[in-house]
């Protein structure tokens, strides 16, 4: 297998392709913390794309609670564990050497084995194939928390106190990561599946594909469905139409994807970055998803250590217990919520831009205010400011116009109740 | 050259000559089908037509695959007994092979079909006997057990799913059963809309015509190609399954048979309860099919085995020198490296 450079993972890696990379990477960053599990997003998806005769059980877009839901059901809990089987019979002890941290190294050097590398001799990658039963439960464990330790009736006084909450779930919403090393695109045996030179889109070939499921048993994050009435697989295409800007409604320019623009959360914010030849993205700092990437860094990737390099990047939420968070989003937890937690005067601005525009943003500029408040937060004193951020779609436009406090209105007292 | 550098060019040589064995093996088998000379239509429906017992039956054996990933160690078919018979028309062969479970469903993701193949070299040669090589085209007849149950009845999603409930299906025909509304337009049936041939509602016959030229390259023929008829039954562990097909065809992916013709001729079986799809087979080497005389339609078929077709590109003498080559090279490495030492 040759060797191509993983910059999550901080080192080369073995994969069956050579490094080719897309001219611009759809990627998108979720900000867990503001998720309110409503499912707007899933049913927007379901509503596009996946209504039809043998797609029933099929969630390109879900919503999971975690730590206990998941769809297909346990595929997080399978993969660790077909991953850890292969590092105890390697004898390898993965882990993250921090000291290597750098600027192709984001978050250190993970010394254990990707799912290529963990692969069966026989097999391209590590995987299973979840049986029909795990896919029909899409959201089982909803809303259902870790248990209080002690107290009667299962109640805690200080159950809920940051900055590790002893009871907690969270949503994790998941989309096809539209990974820059695809382990579907890996492990088909007939190149069905594709990456797209224009955007780094990830779709099944639907004329090629035979419905061999391979892509159903190596993609760790399960994203690839089979569809037995046509007898192939399918998968999120991303919204492409929208990417490609075909809608009318944003005039030309690449427009977010459906799950992404319905969020009344206002958790996500979607765009297509710029990636260099040699995979890496390339320095935009006025770029919302580089900024909140590369230098920001709070958000993070879903299982780096998988090696797939996914492209849609979560801001953990503040609450969860570290470890579990770690496991999750790799060693860059604790710093992503360092900051989240006291944002800093452009981070907080940015944060405004999330799901306030349709169409992808591309560039913003950021407008300076007054203080507003000063707080102390994890002792420290944190200041906000009202500054006003400012969004440019792909041809330069304004797109969207934001200030960090929301404008009031104030209705007269003769209406108090008018509609 | 010293004493140390022969050896490496002697072993570079061997491994080159292993190279050009390995794209293109000999009959290796030396397994001969005589597809037996009757009149009249052939038994393309039925397994227990006497006809069949005049033939003599081949065990072929089938072995893991193991050139290309994935690969499947524990391939479940270890051979299938081959039967031909011919009426200067059509050719029709009958495949029987021992399986516990009759696995005829694909619809949920974790139902893998019961499957079995007959391939055909498109040119003169034999090429890489796993799915053929560039410029080697292979002509492949796939019968699959969820297309033959299908002609009786569609599989359906109530049957795979017994508490279905679906409200309704946007743009799906009214229709009594919801699960079998058709649909007048195809773009929410995706891969019925790409054209894909899987992806069809219905199937004519439940051998699926393909060509390959390569590991990853198998393509379905056009609908308006498919050619090849078939008819598999399931009884007490056992498949037995008919495929037959006009001997000539004006299709350039389809194998044009002559009866006074030797043709290559492979196999590969798949065990669907055993997971195995795609590459996830058991397969056999080329063997050889010829076909009885017409004079002697009642006969049983020769039991002396023709020469086997030249392996691509090269007359058999060509391979005998090569061999006689290869060992002398081998002796001569030797002999290099009990010479002493003169640096």
């Amino acid at each position: 297998m040759p060797d191509v450079y993983n910059w999550q993972i901080g080192r080369t890696m073995a994969y069956p392709y050579p490094e080719a990379h897309p001219r611009r990477q759809f990627a998108a960053v979720f900000n867990i913390n503001r998720c309110i599990g409503c499912q707007t997003c899933t049913g927007a998806c379901k509503a596009t794309w996946t209504f039809s005769r043998g797609q029933e059980t099929m969630w390109w877009n879900n919503v999971e609670t975690k730590p206990y839901g998941s769809y297909p059901q346990h595929w997080d809990v399978k993969a660790l564990q077909l991953l850890d089987e292969a590092h105890q019979a390697a004898g390898v002890q993965p882990r993250w050497d921090r000291g290597q941290t750098g600027e192709r190294a984001p978050y250190g050097v993970y010394n254990g084995l990707t799912l290529t590398e963990a692969a069966d001799p026989n097999e391209v990658v590590l995987g299973y194939l979840p049986t029909d039963a795990e896919w029909r439960y899409p959201n089982f464990y909803e809303d259902t928390s870790t248990a209080y330790p002690g107290g009667p009736f299962g109640l805690s006084p200080d159950g809920a106190a940051l900055p590790e909450h002893q009871a907690w779930f969270f949503y994790l919403m998941r989309v096809c990561n539209h990974c820059t090393y695809p382990a579907c695109l890996a492990a088909c045996p007939r190149k069905a599946i594709y990456k797209r030179e224009e955007d780094g889109i990830v779709l099944i070939d639907q004329e090629r594909c035979r419905g061999y499921r391979k892509c159903v048993e190596a993609c760790p994050y399960k994203k690839t469905m089979y569809r037995g009435v046509t007898q192939v697989s399918e998968k999120c295409v991303a919204c492409y139409p929208r990417v490609e800007g075909a809608d009318p409604l944003t005039d030309g320019v690449p427009m977010e994807a459906r799950c992404m623009a319905v969020c009344p959360g206002k958790i996500r914010l979607n765009g297509l970055v710029e990636i260099a030849e040699d995979g890496s993205w390339v320095e935009a700092p006025q770029h919302p998803l580089y900024y909140l990437v590369h230098i920001a860094q709070v958000a993070l990737p879903l299982y780096p250590q998988f090696g797939t390099e996914p492209n849609i990047y979560y801001i953990p939420p503040r609450w969860a217990p570290r470890p579990y968070l770690r496991q999750m989003f790799g060693p860059g937890v604790d710093q992503a919520v360092e900051r989240y937690t006291a944002p800093s005067r452009e981070l907080l601005a940015v944060l405004q831009l999330f799901r306030t525009t349709q169409k992808m943003i591309f560039r913003f500029e950021i407008e300076e205010g007054p203080l507003v408040r000063e707080v102390a937060v994890n002792g420290k004193t944190w200041q906000m400011y009202n500054d006003t951020v400012i969004g440019f779609d792909a041809k330069g436009r304004e797109a969207v116009r934001l200030s960090v406090v929301e404008p009031l209105h104030e209705r007269p007292p003769e209406r108090p109740n008018s509609i | 050259m010293n004493r140390h550098t022969l050896p490496i060019v002697f072993l570079v040589v061997l491994a080159a000559l292993a190279v050009g064995l390995r794209t293109a093996p000999l009959s290796s088998q030396g397994l001969t089908i005589t597809a037996a000379a009757v009149e009249g239509a052939l038994p393309v429906n039925a397994v227990d037509d006497p006809l069949w017992q005049r033939t003599t039956a081949v065990d072929v054996p089938l072995s893991a695959q193991m050139i290309a990933k994935p690969f499947w160690p524990t391939a479940k078919v270890k051979s299938i007994r081959v039967r031909g018979l011919h009426n200067g028309q059509d050719l029709a062969l009958l495949l029987e092979w021992n399986d516990d479970t009759r696995n005829d469903a694909s619809l949920r993701v974790d139902e893998f079909r019961d499957s079995v193949a007959v391939q055909f070299p498109l040119v003169a040669a034999q090429p890489f006997v796993c799915m053929g090589q560039q410029g080697g085209n292979v002509n492949i007849w796939h019968w699959k057990a969820d297309w033959q149950a299908a002609l009786v009845a569609r599989r359906t999603l109530q049957a795979a799913h017994p508490n279905i409930y679906v409200d309704y299906y946007p743009f799906a025909e009214a229709d009594d059963n919801l699960y079998a509304a058709a649909y007048a337009d195809t773009t929410y049936l995706t891969a019925e809309a790409a054209g894909n041939l899987l992806a069809m509602p219905v199937h004519a016959s439940p051998v699926e015509d393909l060509v390959a030229g390569g590991f990853g390259t198998l393509t379905s023929q056009p609908a308006a190609a498919q050619n090849v008829q078939g008819y598999g039954v399931w009884q007490n562990g056992v498949w037995r399954v008919i495929f037959s097909r006009g001997l000539r065809s004006n299709e350039s992916d389809d194998i044009v048979l002559t009866p006074d013709q030797v043709y290559a001729v492979a196999f590969a079986a798949w065990d669907g309860a055993n997971g195995e799809r795609n590459g996830a087979k058991a397969t056999s080497q080329w063997v050889s099919l010829q076909f009885g005389a017409a004079a002697a339609p009642t006969a049983p078929a020769a039991p002396e085995a023709p020469s086997a077709p030249a392996p691509m590109g090269l007359p058999l003498w060509a391979w005998i020198i090569l061999g006689v080559l290869g060992l002398l090279i081998l002796l001569g490495g030797l002999f290099a490296l009990l010479l002493p030492d003169r640096t």
